[in-house]
């Protein structure tokens, strides 16, 4: 994936693509963002756009095929040439012929009722004869891969199949350049890999160029050439081969809140703590292969050698904080505060769950993960009570849920909603917090104080007055948190936390959760980012086919390749890169970028990255 | 935009199918309250969009998902959309499209009872009925649909305050 | 009415029926004007000659599925029934024929005259729902879009925007199911009762639809970057023609109401009394 060498030979021509000094301010909001954009494309090439949460990277890939301005109403400053082409004067419809969009929704770009007519539906609008429509139709599935699906109802296709339908239709306009927001943003591994292989593909036949928008750069850096840096404001801070940019300029990308591989990231530290890494490594096996070349630095040896799975999160020093802090349990000793026997849940006339054993203790991180319809979501809720389970199979606290009325049930454990809006029953913010106090009739005083604590922790003061559904999405995701928080439950439950929520914010919500976590409460999150479990998480449970596949220690998951095989899983990046290391047996064992060996100097970037 | 709300308001009007029937068996008289319930796709778009055509427009989708729901009433969602929609968006035309106040709302639900009752006073030969029967008959016709828009209005302020009404192009 | 059984694309094959292979408008326009004109009956025997009619049609041309068959035979004969029974609570007993009595409660009486025209009501609205099933079981939403498109030139943009909205039923349906969930958990609206009831669906309301209206722009947003609503018209694969025997079928079908109607003529009755 060289083509930006064969890009700055002499007669450069006409790039496919060109973005001068644009600005695009959305109408009611007083800054433009990106304020300040230059960067183009050539023919063929594959640029990779990045930049911190807000920077208008959505809002930039809306310009380049004109919806904005023509669709969405907005101010634009500046230049977008396509082909040459003026999209400020261009209608979308000339535009759509020069440029694909794929958007980070698969279910929102749907329109019709099988596969066929999706992606027919492009070439039809542009009048085109029906044998054309019908060819490029063809070619379109073909090349993702889907053709022999193509009467199938889109509904039936997975998360990462609808992303790679999507792709198809952006093909079958015909546009030689390839716009994709965050295609990957809500697909399980599996599905990542799926839209990787189509892309990767693509790029390999070399006759179209992708401006990809992308937060999860382990599988992105693989597939570009060139990568563009926005920075908070949205100016072009960085233009430059991968080499140049990702390698090149690293710590500053770092510093700046850009997102990086893990591995990148990880490299970053180990070089801090004075290993010579050079050049950067962007994936697993690059670290790896650097690990294997470098000398590990004298000071470091003695410095990883320290017990890799200690820290705040370690399992046992948790358990001890749970207990010195939830001492009103004392039922605690004898039963765990979660306890499921032989659970199965029914959704509609199927058996989802099949007979699922758990205890929890309390001041547990407890992490669900398992392929797409598994039956995490449904173990999860069954657990709150969220549906409705048989009587006597699962206890929380002491007391069977399937008969407790929902009130009480919720001022013993929390659930935050995957989308947060869908749980927001109030008009303002305040009244948001102050439901679940004033459903259990305390006096208006103590209600207000304990909102307003609620509102200062979670950095919502000002915000008190506003209509929930006004927030931002990460301040929704901190409300949500903090509705199920004020009740005083012990127990918090999760359903991917993380979801639509980029690399920063779901950073940012996980020491929250973190925080929560040493100070007793108990934490059971559904999540597919492999990663962010071994981050945090004590204890992993892998659920499969609405069983449990296997409950463990997340180090002792993590090593088992075959149970994740099995499972549709994939290994987090970092053991990826550690595992089995023959030069350097103090690292083998790590897998958590807190685990790694730092200079003092870093500890605190290790635990504060991305709360800003 | 018209779509989501002629979605939604299409699916509410298919599960109040059953209310129809249950009125034109045991209540004729009120069978305007209910009849009413198709103010609402016009009323939600219009408060929220502020838009010509958004009545017109939702209520055609409203219809056509309804139908698609309950064949069996598909002629009659049809002719709701178009008297519904059709005084609405007259009423709205006539203004200009400038008043977008409670009362203008409900005067559009006004008429529209009047025009419905007209008839269905045929269709169900309310003549034939006893007269107290057929004054509640009227003034339920009447009522029913201002009624009506008076949810329907309540409805699209609360979206409207949870900035879901934000201007768009077109659509 | 589950939104997960619902599939508005489903293409319904079923040879040998020929309300299948008509075009979606023909079905709409051939019992219109029969609809239109019962409205104004007042008598028993034409509306029952209309249902017959409706009847004799479906079970020709459409094909018999189970449900279909308990329409037919219980829920259209059941309503008819029910309406007709109301209809006659509620009649005016000065105006009708009261010379056979029914049924007395005290002071109230049933009269048959009541009854009569009760029934003629109930059967009345009988026939027209038999008919406007003519065409709402053998035609399915995206091929009437296309007929509205392509014979009545409805603009392809509102056409093709409620075929996109088909899309949402069921994901409203879900979004439906996790909000209740959510504000169940969240102890919102608790108790019992049709007032408790109201207010719980009146906080659905809200994070639906605007949750509904988010996915609606993010759609159309989609559909404009491909080009959707750039040109007068678009390229249609699937025809939907009006064909001959769509023409015989409005025809024949218009002849037989006129001669229903013609035979019967339901307004001398009223005329006459
Ligand atoms: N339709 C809109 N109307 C008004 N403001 C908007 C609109 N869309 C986005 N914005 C604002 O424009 C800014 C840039 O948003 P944008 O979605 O382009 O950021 P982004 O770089 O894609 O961020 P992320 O990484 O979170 O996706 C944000 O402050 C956002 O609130
Ligand atoms: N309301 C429902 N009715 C019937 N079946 C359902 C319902 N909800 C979920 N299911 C089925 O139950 C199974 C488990 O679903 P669940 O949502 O728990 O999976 P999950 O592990 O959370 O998947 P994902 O990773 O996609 O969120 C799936 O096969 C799904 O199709
Ligand atoms: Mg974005
Ligand atoms: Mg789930």
């Amino acid at each position: 994936m060289t083509s930006a060498a064969s890009g700055a030979a002499a007669p450069r021509p006409v790039p496919l693509l060109q973005v001068r000094d644009l600005g695009i301010r959305h109408d009611g909001s007083a800054t433009a963002t990106p304020a300040s954009a230059t960067f183009s494309v050539a023919r063929g090439e594959v640029v990779l756009l990045l930049g911190p949460s807000g920077a208008g990277k959505s809002t930039l890939a809306l310009a380049l095929n004109g919806l904005i301005p023509h669709a969405v109403p907005a101010t634009i400053d500046g230049t977008v040439l396509v082909d040459g082409l003026d999209t400020r004067t261009t209608p979308v419809a000339t535009l759509s012929t020069h440029v694909g969009m794929v958007f980070q929704d698969p279910d929102a770009q749907l329109v019709t009722g099988t596969l066929l007519d999706e992606v027919a539906f492009g070439p039809e609008n542009l009048r085109m004869p029906v044998d054309e429509v019908l060819a490029r139709s063809e070619d379109a599935l073909r090349r993702v891969g889907l053709w022999d699906r193509r009467h199938e109802n889109p509904d039936r296709l997975s998360g990462g199949g609808r992303q790679r339908l999507a792709i198809a239709c952006a093909l079958a306009m015909g546009s030689p350049l390839l716009v994709l927001d965050e295609p990957t943003a809500n697909l399980d591994p599996q599905g990542i890999d799926e839209v990787y292989a189509a892309l990767g593909d693509l790029v390999a036949a070399g006759d179209r160029a992708i401006v990809l928008v992308e937060h999860n750069l382990d599988a992105a850096t693989a597939i570009t050439d060139r990568v563009v840096v926005l920075d908070h404001d949205g100016h072009t801070v960085a233009d430059g081969t991968v080499d140049d940019v990702l390698r090149g300029r690293a710590d500053e990308l770092h510093a700046m809140g850009v997102w990086l591989p893990v591995a990148t990231i990880a490299a970053l530290r180990l070089r801090a703590a004075g290993w010579s890494l050079d050049p950067l490594p962007l994936d697993p096996a690059e670290l790896r292969a650097g690990l294997e070349a470098a000398e590990a630095p004298a000071s470091a040896v003695r410095n990883s050698v320290s017990t890799p799975f200690s820290g705040p999160q370690d399992p046992i020093s948790a358990d001890s904080a749970a207990s010195r802090l939830n001492t009103e349990h004392t039922a605690a000793a004898t039963e765990p505060l979660i306890r499921v026997r032989g659970l199965r849940t029914r959704r509609g006339r199927t058996e989802v769950l099949h007979g699922v054993d758990l205890d929890v203790a309390a001041g547990e991180f407890v992490a669900i993960v398992g392929a797409n319809g598994a039956g995490k979501t449904t173990l999860l809720q069954s657990i709150a009570g969220v549906v409705r389970v048989p009587r006597g199979q699962v206890r929380v606290d002491g007391v069977d849920v399937a008969r407790i009325d929902l009130r009480s049930l919720s001022r013993r454990i929390g659930f935050v909603f995957q989308n947060p809006e869908h749980q927001f029953i109030a008009h303002t913010v305040f009244d948001e917090l102050a439901h679940g106090l004033r459903l259990q009739k305390l006096p208006a005083d103590e209600v207000r104080e304990r909102t307003l604590e609620v509102l200062r922790r979670f950095g919502l003061e000002d915000k008190a007055d506003v209509h929930p559904f006004l927030l931002s999405g990460g301040q929704k995701r901190r409300l949500s948190v903090g509705t199920a928080l004020v009740a005083g439950a012990p127990v918090l439950a999760l359903d991917e936390p993380t979801f639509g929520q980029d690399r920063a914010r779901a950073d940012e919500l996980m020491h929250l959760l973190r925080g929560l976590s040493e100070a007793g409460t108990t934490i059971l999150v559904v999540t597919h980012d492999m990663q962010l479990v071994t981050e945090y998480a004590h204890r992993t449970i892998v659920v499969g086919d609405g069983t449990i596949l296997a409950d463990a220690p997340t180090s002792e998951i993590f090593a088992d390749e075959a149970l994740l095989q099995a499972a549709g899983l994939r290994q987090p990046p970092l053991r990826r890169a550690f595992a089995g290391l023959t030069r350097h047996p103090s690292l083998a064992g790590v897998t958590r970028l807190a685990d790694l060996p730092h200079s003092a100097a870093r500890v605190a970037d290790v635990h504060t990255e991305g709360a800003s | 935009m018209c779509a989501a709300i002629g979605v939604a308001t299409g699916i509410a009007t298919a599960l109040w199918s059953p209310l129809h029937g249950l009125s034109a068996a045991f209540a004729i008289p009120v069978y305007g309250l209910v009849l009413g319930f198709h103010a609402l796709p016009g009323v939600i778009a219009q408060q929220v969009l502020r838009l010509p055509w958004v009545a017109l427009i939702t209520h055609a989708l409203a219809a056509l998902i309804a139908s698609a729901f309950v064949p069996v009433m598909a002629g009659r969602y049809l002719m709701a959309a178009l008297v519904f929609g059709g005084v609405q968006e007259g009423v709205s035309a006539l203004t200009r499209y400038r008043h977008w106040e409670t009362w203008r709302f409900l005067l559009s639900g006004f008429v529209t009872g009047a025009v419905l009752a007209v008839p269905m006073w045929f269709a169900f030969d309310v003549a034939s009925l006893s007269p107290w029967a057929g004054i509640t008959f009227v003034v339920a016709f009447v009522l029913g649909p201002v009624a009506w828009t008076a949810v329907g209005l309540a409805i699209g302020t609360a979206l409207r305050r949870a900035g879901v009404a934000r201007a768009t192009v077109k659509r | 009415m589950t939104a997960t059984t619902f599939d508005p694309y489903a293409r319904v094959v079923a040879p040998g029926r020929f309300l299948f292979a008509l075009n979606p408008l023909a079905k709409i326009a051939a019992p219109l004007p029969a609809i239109v004109l019962l409205v104004f009956a007042r008598d028993l025997a034409t509306p029952l000659a209309f249902l017959a009619l409706a009847y004799a049609v479906l079970l020709a041309g459409a094909r018999m599925t189970g449900r279909l068959v308990l329409v037919l035979l219980i829920a259209i004969p059941a309503a008819a029934l029910l309406v007709g029974l109301g209809m006659s609570l509620w009649a005016d007993a000065a105006r009708v024929d009261t010379s056979v009595t029914i049924l007395q409660i005290g002071g109230w009486t049933l009269y048959g005259g009541a009854v009569a025209t009760g029934m003629a009501t109930g059967v009345r609205l009988a026939a027209i729902v038999a008919l406007a099933l003519i065409a709402g079981i053998s035609t399915n939403g995206p091929d009437l879009v296309r007929s509205l498109v392509q014979q009545l030139r409805v603009p392809y943009r509102i056409g093709y925007t409620a075929l996109a909205a088909f899309r949402f039923v069921p994901r409203f349906g879900y979004e439906l199911d996790v909000i209740r969930q959510a504000h169940r958990v969240r102890g919102a609206h608790g108790g019992r009762g049709p007032f408790a009831a109201i207010a719980r669906w009146w906080g659905y309301i809200v994070p639906l639809l605007a949750g509904a209206i988010r996915h609606a722009e993010r759609v159309a947003l989609a559909m404009d970057a491909r080009a959707f609503g750039a040109h007068p018209d678009r390229t249609e694969r699937h025809l939907v023609p009006w064909r001959a025997r769509d023409t015989v079928f409005v025809l024949v079908f218009w002849a037989v109401s006129a001669a229903i109607l013609w035979y019967f003529f339901p307004w001398a009755v009223p005329a006459a009394s």
